[in-house]
């Protein structure tokens, strides 16, 4: 009698069971409106002249054409210098950048010290990380002149804060046991990171240095911008006073091609350094860990948030 | 004859001898120490670093932390300075949408597990670490002298560093995935493309919106240098003013700006967090 019934009801159930209904996910679609406005009123309001964009295609191949159409081999020496001066600035300031950091990495590690000291630490971390690199170099300009120390300075004191928010973090993943051990033993605090913490965490750490070099390399353009020297002066002088673009594609060129041979050596020596000496299975030849762009954020699933996370090994 | 049974006991646990250093910690401190220096004494290929010469320096007149010790407030009220971060707030929205749609494929091509083959993968590789390894103020140049100044350059620019950056780091978690539902795709017949919709995108959405996110903070504080080349923003205020020497305006613009990328930067980690 209620047969049949049951069975739509079975069937219906059936269609109910494997095809979830999709949920509805408020957050994202907020998120899609506010980029879709931010857009659409940005590009609406902004002052670019029309012509500037219809220019684009053909103007951009034209002064491409310039630039390389031959570049200016005789460039090559003075171009090979300046890089090789911005490449110090950007070490130096890593280095100074990496010795300010790491004390505070310390401070604004949750497991080592209490709620307000590395409430504390972290606004601090987040004060340099919000200052742009060229407000701090205006800032050295009557310290150190227009050189390139000021530039390293400057490249150094806006490091601290990326770097060390990402030690912290590194720190923040330690295992306890040696600092428990080293506690039991009768370690002070000092003690206890001395012996229990540093001798973990200083490879990922020095990784991380690295990975800012990388970084420091890109930003030590900044120098271009009030002149204190390196590869981002000499091209911006070519290109927007001399207009000599032969000369300027052969400065570019260089640049890229030093950038990418510093950043394969730098990527190889971070890889060698987190994953020890073991050959790890390669996926293509040159695996960069980590974001070479920007200062890494949280990142979701199972990378972690230091330099070292390679694509996982294969099962 | 009694108190004597004390040191065997101890040397029998003695202490163990410390294993050397790896070879590999070794040559990579005295790597590391060897081009710290080449690179900071002054010679040829150095840029002439001295600490001493810097604390000696330290004492000299700055007029421009003298500037800040008496920031021109109302500066920041002035049309100029509002229409210039209203510039850098647009430059750097335009540039972060359009440079997360170019990246969203660049960075599935970009790994082992969203390149239909291993062609692709290399060509997308390269051409993204060439992208990367040249910086926004020299993008930002190049165009000021190709098309004018203004915002347009500046947008162009900030939209390869957008490009870079989330291309970079999505193609990082996209090998990280978990390939089960890669797996359960390909079983069920579906394409690459399909494959990448269903099974590949679901999983780094979360992590791509982030780094977005991420980068517009990145894109905020890079325009700050483009207006010294003439590529629009608050830069172009902050050079004016440096350019003058009015460094009591300039001042109180970079407190301004610190706090609106303060601002920015919290938001958008509370929402970050949210998204993961």
């Amino acid at each position: 009698m209620n047969g049949p019934t049951t069975d739509e009801q079975a069937r219906q159930r059936l269609e109910e069971i494997t095809r979830p209904e999709k949920p509805f996910n408020r957050f994202k679609w907020i998120v899609t409106a506010v980029l879709l406005v931010m857009f659409l009123g940005s590009s609406a309001t902004v002052d670019v002249q029309l012509g500037q964009i219809t220019a684009l295609p053909e103007r951009t191949v034209f002064y491409l054409g310039l630039m390389f159409g031959p570049p200016d081999l005789g460039e090559i020496p003075r171009a090979t210098t300046a890089m090789i001066e911005s490449l110090g600035m950007a070490w130096i300031g890593t280095m100074i950048g990496a010795a300010l950091s790491f004390p505070l990495a310390f401070l604004a590690a949750t497991n080592l010290f209490s709620k307000p000291i590395v409430f504390v630490a972290r606004q601090i971390l987040n004060l340099f990380r919000a200052v742009p690199e060229i407000v701090f170099l205006i800032m050295l300009l009557p310290v150190t002149g227009l050189t390139p120390v000021s530039v390293a300075l400057a490249l150094g004191i806006s490091s601290i804060g990326t770097l060390g928010k990402l030690s912290a973090e590194v720190i923040e993943g330690i295992d306890h046991g040696p600092v428990e051990a080293a506690d039991a033993a009768g370690g002070g605090r000092l003690q206890r990171i001395r012996w229990s913490v540093i001798p973990q965490v200083i490879p990922e750490i020095v990784a991380l240095w690295l990975y800012r070099f990388e970084i420091n390399i890109r930003n030590s353009a900044v120098a271009g911008a009030v002149g204190a020297g390196g590869i981002g002066t000499l091209l911006i002088r070519q290109i927007s006073q001399l207009r000599d673009w032969a000369a300027a594609g052969t400065a570019l060129a260089v640049m890229v091609i030093l950038t990418l041979i510093v950043d394969t050596i730098s990527g190889r020596v971070r890889r060698r350094i987190i994953r020890g000496p073991q050959r790890a299975v390669d996926i293509g030849a040159d695996e960069d860990d980590d974001d070479g762009g920007g200062r890494t954020p949280k990142v979701p699933g199972p990378a972690p948030t230091t330099a070292g996370n390679g694509p996982l090994a294969p099962i | 004859m009694t108190g004597a049974t004390a040191p065997p006991t101890t040397s029998a646990f003695r202490r163990p001898t410390k294993p050397p250093p790896p070879a590999f910690a070794i040559w990579g401190t005295i790597g590391f120490i060897a081009v710290t220096l080449l690179f900071a004494w002054d010679w040829r290929y150095g840029i002439g670093f001295s600490p001493a010469e810097i604390i000696e320096n330290l004492g000299r007149r700055n007029p421009i932390l003298e500037g800040a010790r008496n920031l021109d407030w109302s500066t920041l009220a002035s049309p100029t300075v509002i229409a210039g971060f209203v510039e850098t707030f647009q430059m750097a929205a335009i540039a972060t949408i359009l440079g997360g749609i170019v990246a969203l494929p660049l960075a599935l091509l970009n790994s082992v597990t969203g390149a239909p083959n291993r062609t692709v993968y290399v060509l997308v590789k390269n051409f993204n670490s060439f992208i990367r390894a040249i910086p926004d103020l020299i993008y930002a140049v190049f165009f000021v002298a190709a098309i004018g100044r203004g915002a347009m350059p500046g947008i162009l620019a900030l939209f390869f560093l957008s490009v870079a950056v989330i291309a970079k780091l999505t193609s990082d978690i996209v090998d990280g995935i978990d390939p089960g539902p890669i797996e359960s795709a390909r079983a069920s017949g579906a394409t690459h493309t399909q494959m990448l919709r269903t099974a590949v995108l679901p999983q780094i959405l979360p992590g791509y919106t982030s780094f977005a996110l991420y980068t517009f903070e990145i894109n905020l504080r890079g325009s700050a240098v483009l207006g010294f080349v003439g590529a629009g923003g608050i830069g172009q205020v902050f050079n004016n003013y440096y350019q003058r020497g009015w460094f009591d305006r300039l001042a109180a613009v970079v407190v301004g700006f610190f706090v609106v990328v303060f601002i920015v930067d919290r938001v958008s980690i509370a929402v970050r967090k949210r998204l993961l």
